[in-house]
């Protein structure tokens, strides 16, 4: 469904048919098609979304970690500095 | 969808207990129970440094928590809901009548009365209403409520009903001539003197009348009050912000506030973008210029030999242009993290309207205190024109409502940070995407909180040399 060209520098378009919106990879373009049009979806599009949408959820999940983790260290941070100074 | 929630719950929560050690930290808290009153008489004294790391860490901690929320039906449903009701076209054509002839009314009495009235300034019908009135309380109002002022606008009144639009308005100049104007209309308040001297104001309200009618009547009203006058575009930034909207179709239209701010693509060019960073930095320049710091700066500089004019001159237009390449290159920073075909400008673009959160924020520091002591004298001038009163009467604030000002600048930048975070949810497929994208405007946006935070913790002091 996707209609690829070369744009010159060295990274591919795809193209969405439908709205003309252009991504990178063939991955944006499947997450794009269904998030904005998921009724224009095939049985097929429609795993190839699910699958890239909880391949992202992995990366996301370690993400969320990692926030989780400044997120900590700030309000301990903070705790810290304020018992240190604030008097 | 449980997790989401129970992600959601801690985050607010966590939000609130950050906001409320940080509203501890730069007044006295006293927190202990009446009755342990006399024993509990220390105040807690907050190192600055902490004080403004604490604010700027709020900010950058919020965007984080933000960046939990990943689900998208619910980002769209918290920036897509809205309720109208319908208004009856006599009741609408009515209001407009009412907000024309009290703008015409207005705007004789600024001219008039500020230069036949009292020439004192707490006296003078000009200075409150243009000051406290319209500067102050009318643009609250224009963001916190809903944007009346083009029904209120008394040249356009005039214009509409003159010939008009005989040229045709140069149409790729976009808004920057609204942007020279807004500079230039904050340098006449603040070098001027119009502040100080009501003959001068009214002097000032007369020539702007002309200019702006000559504009208005050569281009046409709707694209001269749409593009190029100062104070109908800073009015309309601002409004973008307020919850209710009126329109022909649907009358009164409302939506939770700043969320028109990511559906309705009003900001389009880089022009744009300069009328919400001048949104900002006007207030930051004036609260710069109006603190015991700043004076002292300005002071040290035109002593060692530099003009003060220059230096105001170079101070302003130099922080505009820092703010504005600020952000542009917060754009070319997030071009470089991601896959994407989107360009740095288009991204600053995407990205400017949370400036206008940012804006409100700010406005509300700096004039919601100025504008509750004076409303008395504010109700007076307009109850009672033509007698100004023996004894204007100013409200005393009580010391609280510095703290106020922190939190005003703390929610403009939370609502900015969800603004953002929204935003880029609409332009990026992937999730994780749009959460890269939103890392380089945060800073930017966390140096602004800490600038505005310092700002507002410092005394005040009149500008030297104007």
């Amino acid at each position: 469904m996707s209609d690829t060209r070369n744009d010159g520098d060295g990274l591919d378009r795809h193209v969405c048919e439908r709205c003309g919106d252009a991504y990178p990879s063939a991955r944006l373009l499947t997450l794009h098609r269904g998030a904005r049009h998921p009724d224009d979806l095939t049985a097929d599009e429609v795993e190839a979304y699910r699958e890239a949408y909880y391949d992202e959820e992995r990366e996301l999940k370690s993400f969320r970690i990692r926030a989780l983790g400044v997120l900590v260290l700030l309000y301990f941070g903070f705790l810290i500095l304020f018992i240190l100074f604030a008097s | 969808m449980n997790r989401t929630t129970t992600l959601r719950r801690f985050g607010v929560s966590l939000l609130f207990a950050s906001l409320v050690s940080l509203l501890a930290a730069p007044v006295a808290a006293s927190n202990g129970a009446v009755g342990l009153a006399g024993a509990s008489q220390d105040n807690l004294a907050v190192p600055q440094w902490l004080y403004l790391a604490t604010g700027g860490a709020t900010v950058g901690a919020s965007a984080l928590l933000a960046s939990f929320v990943t689900d998208r039906r619910f980002i769209e449903q918290v920036h897509s809901w809205r309720a109208s009701v319908a208004l009856d076209d006599v009741v609408r054509r009515g209001l407009g009548i009412v907000g024309s002839a009290l703008g015409l009314a207005l705007l004789g009495f600024i001219v008039y009365l500020g230069v036949t009235g009292p020439q004192t300034p707490t006296l003078n019908f000009a200075i409150i209403v243009t000051f406290a009135g319209l500067r102050a309380g009318y643009t609250m109002f224009t963001y916190l409520v809903g944007d009346t002022w083009r029904a209120v606008n008394p040249w356009r009144t005039v214009a509409t009903v003159l010939p008009n639009g005989f040229v045709e308005y140069p149409h790729k100049l976009g808004r920057w001539p609204a942007v020279a104007g807004i500079l230039a209309l904050v340098w006449v308040e603040t070098a001027a003197g119009v502040t100080r001297q009501p003959n001068l104001l009214a002097v000032a309200v007369a020539g702007y009348s002309v200019l702006t009618l000559l504009g208005a009547l050569l281009v046409g009203p709707e694209d001269w009050f749409d593009c190029a006058d100062p104070v109908s575009v800073f009015l309309r930034f601002y409004g973008r912000v307020a919850p209710i909207r009126w329109n022909d179709e649907d009358g009164l239209s409302v939506r939770l506030p700043g969320m028109r701010l990511v559906t309705d693509d009003e900001v389009t060019d880089l022009a744009d973008v300069a009328v919400a960073v001048v949104l900002v930095w006007e207030l930051t320049f004036s609260g710069f210029v109006t603190t015991e710091q700043g004076a002292a700066a300005i002071t040290a500089v035109v002593e060692a030999g530099l003009p003060a004019l220059v230096v105001y001159g170079v101070l302003y237009l130099g922080g505009f242009a820092a703010f504005l390449g600020l952000y542009v290159l917060a754009g070319h920073l997030t071009v470089r993290r991601i896959e994407t075909f989107e360009t740095p400008r288009a991204l600053a673009v995407r990205f400017a309207p949370s400036l206008l959160a940012i804006a409100v924020g700010y406005h509300l520091a700096h004039y919601f205190g100025f504008f509750v002591s004076l409303s008395p004298m504010l109700a007076g001038a307009l109850s009672s024109p033509l007698s100004p009163p023996a004894n204007p009467v100013v409200l005393t604030l009580p010391a609280w409502f510095g703290a106020l000002n922190v939190v005003f600048v703390l929610l403009g930048h939370l609502l900015a940070v969800w603004v953002a975070h929204s935003q880029a949810y609409d332009t990026f497929p992937s999730r994780m995407q749009a959460i890269r994208s939103q890392l380089p405007f945060v800073v930017v946006m966390i140096f602004y909180t800490i600038v505005s935070l310092w700002l507002v913790a410092l005394p005040t002091a009149s500008p030297p040399f104007l």
